[in-house]
């Protein structure tokens, strides 16, 4: 070979591996500014929020004491939707209850909640019949006389991923569950730097051994990166880049940090549509507690899980879990985690699980009545990914019994009347109710319709529906300054002319009663004397009353308009009622209370608001008069359906029989209920017979709300004894039919019965004699 | 009876003019009695008090309800929360006592109290006033609730 060839191929040689050198330079290069590229990626995407958490909304709290009376079976059900479960022994964990006699003993969750934080007792609560007789500590035997159970969660802002996750640090999470996880998915965790070399080598062989592939070789730094940042298509492309990210995270972070976003980021099951994210939310589905306080052996269950999560899961096959646990423990054991001993034991073991609840929306319309109010607060994205706690005032166990007390009560007038029963939901016969306490403004339950699935159309906010009778109190309060109580109406046919055209209105039934007193008039809700007492009045001054009591629909000034010929939104209806059940005070509906961050920091408060309306003197003869109603008027079927406490209430039924109503209240609680079709077909019912038996039937089984008490006399109220016919002050002896009435101090009546001062000459003789007497 | 009885007695002795008008009177009485209508009561209103002991027993008693009882305990919850400054914590508080027993006429003092911590004169106002309706036969908490109101009558507008 001559010098020159030789020079000639060492210059190519050279020249190759200065390519090679470039290329390999290059190369590196381009991998350094890829992986630069991709840590900036995982660091950004590792140091800002890394989850979604969906805000959750909350039920009020439930408050029991001694002497409460409660309704027992919607008390088990509020305990078992509180997650708490029955346990054959003496509770020795949160969330569990033992019944024995007459007595529950039960280990009480933690509560935490704006204004209101204490760690979970076990507490003694025994019962009498269906009273609370005491409530007791266990520990210490000591009385309560409050307790205070923690809210129930009723619905969670989920985004498109519709993720549950209840976020952990590493130092909750005990370290006989990182041993499971670590046996059971990657036991070099600590002594790899994100890929194990020897795990993949050991993962081939046994694979080529089993001639299917069996094992994978993934680290828990590869899952991660595949979580976040990768598909899961099988490609070399996407294994090489699923290796460079675990480095990078290596690089980035320490082990328990990795380990700490892995526990949280982990799948573990579905929920219906709801996927179960991270070992936090995972021990609560599947165990009904928080992380810190699970078993080595519902720990191992756990770590089992995460292989298949619903292959394995308990609340699918209860064998195929208990072996994979096994697996699990007997890798721990393999790893020296777990003694022999232990292990001997462990396998023995039962896998317990505490039940679930599903995650659907419960008291559907309350939530998007809610929803509205949120909405203008916060973006639907922070709503879904914030983690806001968003406290309501709504009390699940009056929301369930609404609900039930709506669809029996429509499925019994079906029964009843065979042509209300339509198959096409959007025809079915329809209802609302809405319970709401009069003092505070609280909407305790919401039922928009008869079935939330089938018509989202939320009844109690957005239909509009005429009011009929159900009006009439409002005519009567208007007329209070003028009128009394005993004042007589004229209650025989009358012809009104209104923009030309003659307008007779009857009433319901043909009566004998000619003239009667304000009282009779409403309890028995007649339409003459109603009419009466509208023209006497005015109507402008009743439109004015109705604009005060915030009817926010149009509201002409026509006679009609005196049985409720309009058309109002039922929430403001139970709204404007409030104001006699409140003293007078009108108070605005509060659905929404508190809203905090994941730090429980307030970052929204709504307190109960008043506005004046009518003086307290006016709602007390309000209130009384309503309440002869249900004494003596249209609503005294009451007192059958078992109803036999102090009510105020006042049925309405409109023009065909369109719309059924009822709406009684006592101080504490008001409930309104409408039955008819939103097409406006006839229901060829009262609201006696249709709406009033769904409100006696709704407020038998929410016994904790009915205290019994009747309203305070307030100041300005005199009680004088007057002549039923005549109305004015009875004549002593005289008059053949004196009752006892109330009246506003500045409006008495000062003038005697004219009708039966002549007809007992002896009066007067009565009179000088008592006077002699009195002398003598 | 007894009446009757007297009547006999006194026959036995000469009668007076004194005792005969007397006689005349209370027999004259008595026979407009009998011819007396009963007073119907429409409107009887019920027990300002919670009467019952135990709820919905039909039992009189003027211990306070059990009701009253557990609301009370949340009314002294609220004034020391009041006391402490937390007037919106105080305000929760109270509505829930509010809502277990609305009679308790010192929880709407309490508010008033609250409101008036907040300088909401409006609020204050109200719940003073409605204060008043409940406590206004309690000597010592209706002249508390006098102060009250010069108090908030004081707040700027």
């Amino acid at each position: 070979m001559s010098m020159k060839r030789k020079s000639s191929i060492r210059i190519k040689w050279k020249g190759l591996l200065k390519v090679l050198f470039l290329a390999f330079f290059l190369l590196i290069a381009i991998l350094f500014l890829y992986s630069w590229n991709l840590s900036e990626r995982i660091d950004q995407r590792f140091s800002s929020r890394r989850w979604s958490i969906p805000s959750k909304v909350f039920s009020d709290i439930t408050i029991l004491y001694p002497g409460q009376k409660l309704n027992r079976d919607s008390f088990d059900e509020k305990l078992r939707q509180l997650g708490y479960h029955l346990v054959p022994h003496k509770p020795r964990e949160k969330g569990e209850f033992e019944i024995s006699g007459n007595s529950l003993l039960l280990f009480l969750h933690d509560l935490k909640m704006p204004s209101l934080e204490r760690e979970g007792f076990l507490v003694n609560i025994r019962f009498t019949g269906n009273r609370i007789e005491s409530i007791l500590r266990a520990d210490t035997e000591k009385p309560i006389p409050l307790l205070e159970l923690e809210p129930e969660e009723i619905m969670l802002f989920f985004g498109t991923e519709r993720e549950r996750r209840t976020l952990v640090s590493i130092d909750q999470v005990p370290q006989h569950l990182i041993s499971a996880v670590l046996a059971a998915e990657d036991s070099r965790f600590y002594r790899h730097f994100g890929i194990d070399p020897l795990g993949i080598l050991r993962a081939f062989y046994t694979n080529l051994r089993q001639g299917a592939l069996r094992q994978g070789g993934s680290t828990l730094t590869q899952q991660l990166a595949k979580n976040y940042f990768l598909t899961a298509d099988r490609t070399l492309p996407r294994k090489l880049k699923e290796m460079i990210i675990s480095l990078i995270i290596e690089a980035l972070y320490k082990k328990d940090e990795i380990l700490e976003i892995y526990l949280n980021e982990i799948y573990f099951g579905q929920n219906g549509s709801v996927s179960i994210n991270g070992v936090g939310e995972a021990s609560l589905f599947y165990f009904g507690k928080s992380v810190n306080r699970l078993s080595r052996i519902e720990a191992a269950t756990l770590a089992g899980l995460i292989r298949a999560p619903n292959h394995y899961s308990p609340y699918v096959d209860e064998k195929r879990c208990l072996n994979r646990r096994n697996m699990v423990l007997k890798a721990m054991h393999k790893n020296g985690w777990l003694s022999n001993d232990a292990l001997q034991t462990d396998v023995q073991m039962p896998v317990n699980v505490s039940g679930f609840t599903d995650y659907g929306k419960k008291a559907p319309y309350f939530i998007d009545y809610l929803s509205q109010q949120l909405e203008a607060l916060y973006s639907t994205e922070t709503l879904s990914s914030m983690g806001l706690s968003i406290y309501t005032t709504l009390d699940t166990q009056v929301q369930a019994a609404a609900e039930k007390a709506l669809e029996k009560g429509l499925d019994r007038m079906e029964k009843s009347i065979p042509i209300l029963k339509r198959t096409a939901p959007s025809q079915k016969l329809q209802g609302a109710i809405i319970v709401m306490q009069p003092k505070t403004g609280y909407i305790l339950a919401m039922v928009g319709g008869r079935n939330y699935r089938e018509s989202q159309f939320n009844r109690v906010i957005q239909a509009r529906r005429q009011p009929g009778s159900l009006f009439k109190p409002f005519v009567f309060c208007s007329a209070l300054d003028r009128f009394t109580p005993a004042s007589l109406l004229s209650n025989e046919p009358a012809s009104y002319q209104i923009d030309g055209v003659f307008w007779r209105p009857e009433n319901f039934e043909t009566v004998s009663e000619k003239c009667v007193s304000l009282r009779t008039a409403l309890k028995k809700s007649y339409n003459l004397a109603t009419v009466d007492l509208a023209m006497k009045i005015g109507m402008d001054h009743i439109v004015q009353t109705a604009a005060s009591f915030h009817f926010s629909t149009p509201i002409k000034a026509y006679p009609s308009l005196a049985l409720g010929a309009f058309e109002v939104i039922p929430i403001e209806l139970a709204r404007a009622y409030s104001v006699f059940a409140a003293d007078g005070l009108l108070p605005f509906p509060l659905s929404l209370r508190e809203v905090t961050d994941e730090d429980g920091k307030i970052l929204q408060q709504r307190h109960m608001n008043v506005e004046s309306l009518i003086s307290p003197a006016k709602a007390f003869i309000m209130n009384s008069m309503l309440r002869s109603v249900i004494t003596e008027g249209t609503a005294r079927s009451l007192t059958e359906k078992g109803i036999f406490g102090p009510v105020a209430g006042k049925t309405g039924t409109t023009n065909n029989y369109r719309d059924a109503w009822f709406l009684g209240y006592t101080p504490e609680i008001l409930a309104l209920v409408w039955v008819g079709f939103d097409n406006g077909d006839s229901i060829y019912s009262t609201g006696a017979k249709a709406a009033l038996p769904i409100w006696a039937d709704l407020m038998k089984n929410i016994p904790q709300h009915i205290s019994e008490n009747w309203f305070n006399m307030p100041p300005g109220i005199t009680q004088k004894t007057v002549c039923s016919e005549s109305g004015l002050l009875a004549v002593t002896n005289g008059c053949p039919h004196p009752v006892e009435e109330i009246f506003l101090e500045e409006n008495l009546p000062t003038l005697q019965c004219p009708l039966h001062r002549k007809e007992k000459p002896l009066h007067h003789l009565t009179k000088e004699l008592k006077e002699l007497l009195k002398a003598f | 009876m007894k009446i009757m009885q007297t009547n006999r007695k006194q026959s036995t002795k000469a009668p007076n003019r004194k005792t005969i008008s007397s006689l005349f009177l209370v027999g004259f009485l008595l026979s407009q009695m009998g011819c007396m209508q009963k007073i119907s009561i429409i409107s009887s209103p019920p027990p300002t008090v919670p009467p019952v002991q135990s709820e919905g027993s039909g039992q009189t008693s003027k211990q306070p309800s059990p009701r009253t009882l557990a609301s009370m305990e949340l009314t002294e919850q609220g004034r020391i929360l009041l006391e402490r400054g937390r007037s919106d914590d105080a305000i929760r508080v109270l509505e829930r006592a509010i809502s277990i027993d609305s009679g308790n006429g010192r929880n709407y003092f309490y508010m008033a109290e609250a409101w008036l911590h907040k300088e909401n004169k409006e609020q204050a106002k109200e719940f003073n006033r409605i204060a008043e309706i409940y406590l206004r036969d309690d000597p010592e908490w209706e002249s508390r609730i006098i102060r009250q109101r010069d108090r908030i009558h004081a707040l700027p507008k």
